[in-house]
């Protein structure tokens, strides 16, 4: 029944993922990467890995997804112009590149020879058992799969607190690097009508427009109106 | 379960979506896209680490979540990354008024 | 296990291994079927009645009252009319995208009522003072699937906008998809200390909790976090004063101008039902979901028998209800009494004081578990012992107000500048609307 549930899921994702890359309109694209996400989620549930599952459906499909919707709507190339289909004469090679790429790791995972004493893991046919045995302890891995909310967090702070730390750190890098990114000189009070107001007031110049020289426009902080780009 | 599934099969279908974003890089020319195509790439990568995870025999002093904790960096790495790239897609977007990959050229103008 | 509780027992899932036959197959599928197509939908139209009678009673008026006694019949005629009207898509829109968002919505909005216990269920088998909660499934990981689901709504509502091809659409959408991303880090922050005191992400280990040591209300962080999730509840369904994205004098409906008939018959099932999910999530998360305060009635009764099984859980799901329909006033009473927030206000508002209040909840939160939770011998303190409890009201109170006093004075500069930008009447880029 798992198997069948397996071959269900896996054909959904690869037609998902096919769509993604050959959809012209960039929407479209997006929604076939969610499907993916989905999927993908799908199959950490099967690997009994539910609460990366979980976590997968909320970065990607939650945050990843608008992220990149809001990219293609300020980019406004969404009906599908000439940028988003395939440029001349790269059809023939990606496709070469992409298959011979399948073609060198199926032959990998399936031609793998295994270790002296040990068997070749592309046979591993059945997975450890997760079960908690009724008499014994049981292995700290059936243990984690059975709670791995709390053997996560143990573990984050634990035996990967390093990396914890730099993720943290390498995340501040990112929020501070995209709001310089976005930044606009002579935008410091601009979000705010009340301060802008009150910056505008006390210097007699221009009432008319603001400090950059730029005829004032109601309500032109940057939430309010749609990009202009 | 009935009948299990084998590991190789968790790896096809990781290794065929690695090979279909490669394809996507390649072939798309919106900056968006190839996004995209990186980001099917992280997910089949994510599934394989996984995979080897719940199928392999794990030494005791690495901790019983190897795969699941080096999944979970990888999906924090790359929503800072498309997180980042949207950025400077809006970047260039703003200096040469298009989306399309071929035209950011030249550092200077 | 006797007849009832069979009939209702939760599919455990990932805990064990289960080969399921055939019928228990078929009694969850009915009891999604029931659940899905009659009680759900029921609840969310008449908490539409309740809520066109609550707001005409704050405003001194009536309500519908023709159609039906007490108009009790107004949601039917309602559907009757949404299901009828006709359906104008404009051309220029997205077709598949344009029907996709709507559907998309309502299923976050249920998917989130799927680990929502309701009720006790049957005692643990290896503890028997802890209960299975009568709920369809209760993943480890409980909380944080249910913070996944309920942000899939986000990218609907931007698909929504999106696909109308229409500015005040995008608009709508836009300002939805900001508020309700920067309002879900407060909403989840405020969870964290409930999961700080439990050990576990689970509903059920969380209501189990509070069986054993009183609603999680009752302590200074408590309510400092509940009074953080409600506030953030509210602008994670869009309900006033946080309606900004679909405000009728502002931008035209928002996001959802461009449906009509059923597809905005969908919207409305969704923003109802997403209204009672966060209501219900906060009832198990912070007011103990089916326990009463003083009395000890789960076990009073125990579920050994069928009489008992379904006294104690009738008696249950009738107190969920009623705290969820208590907050769920709580909500519409705020809708009718406040005005809407302008949308810089909103997000200073979220990331400016609410946040910086919920993550140092967290600290306090963990003080309180410290001098309260703890297992240990209570303080020995000028000859007499303290009762926990006391100890933790003691120390933590001052330090949620002294946390609150710091947040509000940080902010009072901007505030300030606000506050005499209206009163004298700056109108150049300034405050939209106040013209002297």
């Amino acid at each position: 029944m798992s198997q069948t549930l397996f071959l269900a899921i896996s054909t959904l994702g690869l037609l998902a993922a096919v769509g993604t890359i050959l959809a012209r309109n960039l929407v479209h694209a997006g929604l076939y990467l969610v499907a993916f996400f989905f999927v993908v989620a799908c199959q950490f549930i099967l690997l009994e890995a539910e609460f990366l599952a979980v976590i997968q459906v909320l970065v990607y499909i939650g945050a990843v997804s608008i992220l990149l919707m809001f990219g293609i709507m300020l980019t406004r190339n969404i009906q599908g112009d000439a940028t988003t289909t395939v440029p001349q004469g790269w059809t023939l090679p990606a496709l070469v590149a992409g298959l011979g790429l399948f073609l060198v790791l199926g032959f990998g995972i399936n031609n793998h020879v295994g270790l002296k004493n040990k068997a070749a893991w592309s046979a591993t046919a059945t997975r450890p058992s997760s079960e908690i045995p009724k008499e014994g302890e049981a292995s700290p891995r059936t243990l984690a799969i059975n709670n791995m909310g709390q053997a996560v967090g143990i573990e984050l702070v634990t035996r990967y607190v390093v990396p914890f730390e730099v993720a943290g750190l390498l995340l501040t890098a990112a929020l501070v690097g995209a709001v310089a990114l976005a930044y606009r000189e002579g935008d410091d009070e601009g979000t705010n009508p009340a301060m802008r107001a009150r910056a505008e007031f006390e210097p007699l110049d221009a009432p008319d427009q603001n400090r950059n020289g730029q005829p004032d426009s109601p309500g032109s902080a940057s939430l309010t109106t749609t990009a202009k780009s | 379960m009935s009948s299990d599934i084998p590991l190789n099969w968790f790896l096809y279908f990781a290794a065929a979506s690695f090979s279909i974003g490669l394809m996507g890089v390649l072939l798309r020319r919106n900056a968006i896209a190839v996004l995209m195509a990186i980001e099917i790439m992280l997910n089949a990568a994510n599934i394989n680490l996984v995979a080897f995870w719940r199928y392999g025999i794990h030494a005791p002093e690495e901790g019983p979540l190897t795969g699941v904790m080096m999944a979970i960096f990888v999906i924090t790495i790359a929503a800072a990354e498309v997180a980042v790239g949207i950025g400077l897609i809006l970047l260039c977007y703003r200096r040469w008024h298009s989306a399309d990959i071929d035209r950011f050229d030249g550092l200077s103008r | 296990m006797n007849f009832a509780a069979e009939w209702t027992l939760p599919v455990m899932w990932a805990q064990q291994q289960v080969e399921l036959e055939w019928w228990t197959w078929l009694r969850w599928g009915l009891w999604l079927v029931l659940g899905f197509v009659g009680i759900f939908p029921g609840v969310v139209a008449y908490m539409v009645w309740a809520e066109r009678k609550v707001a005409a009673r704050f405003q001194d008026r009536i309500g519908p009252n023709r159609v039906g006694p007490l108009g009790l019949l107004q949601p039917i005629a309602d559907a009757i009319k949404l299901i009828t009207k006709e359906n104008i898509v404009p051309r220029a829109a997205d077709q598949v995208v344009h029907l996709m968002a709507p559907v998309l919505l309502l299923v976050s909005a249920f998917l989130v009522l799927a680990v929502v216990p309701f009720g006790f269920g049957t005692s643990q088998v290896d503890n028997p003072a802890h209960f299975n909660g009568f709920v369809p499934i209760d993943p480890p990981a409980g909380i944080l699937y249910l913070i996944a689901v309920a942000s899939v709504g986000a990218l609907a509502i931007f698909l929504a906008g999106w696909s109308s091809r229409n500015k005040y659409s995008l608009l709508g959408a836009m300002r939805a998809v900001a508020q309700l991303v920067s309002y879900e880090v407060p909403q989840v922050l405020s969870i964290i200390p409930v999961i700080l005191w439990t050990g576990s992400l689970s509903l059920v280990a969380i209501m189990n909790q509070q069986l054993d040591q009183g609603w999680f209300l009752w302590s200074p962080p408590g309510l400092l976090a509940f009074t953080l999730l409600m506030i953030a509840n509210l602008a994670e369904v869009n309900r006033t004063p946080f309606d900004l994205p679909e405000a009728e004098s502002e931008i035209i409906a928002g996001y959802h101008t461009e449906y009509s008939g059923m597809r905005f018959g969908l919207f409305f099932l969704a923003e109802y039902l997403s209204v009672f999910a966060v209501c219900a999530l906060t009832t198990v998360v912070f007011l103990g979901g089916g326990s009463l305060p003083f009395v000890d009635y789960p076990r009073l009764f125990g579920t050994e028998t069928n009489t008992a099984y379904l006294i104690t859980n009738g008696l249950a799901i009738g107190i969920t209800a009623a705290k969820i329909l208590f907050l769920v006033f709580v909500m519409f009473w705020v809708r009718a009494t406040l005005p809407r927030l302008r949308v810089d206000r909103l997000m200073n508002f979220a990331w400016k004081t609410m946040v910086p209040l919920s993550l140092a909840n967290v600290l306090i939160a963990a003080i309180w578990y410290e001098c309260v939770i703890r297992p240990g011998q209570p303080v020995q303190a000028l000859g007499f012992s303290l009762p926990k409890p006391v100890l933790g009201w003691l120390i933590t109170l001052p330090l949620v107000l002294a946390l609150l006093w710091l947040v509000f004075w940080i902010n009072r500069r901007e505030w300030n500048a606000e506050v005499k930008a209206a009163r004298t009447g700056l109108t150049r880029g300034g405050l939209p609307g106040i013209v002297r």
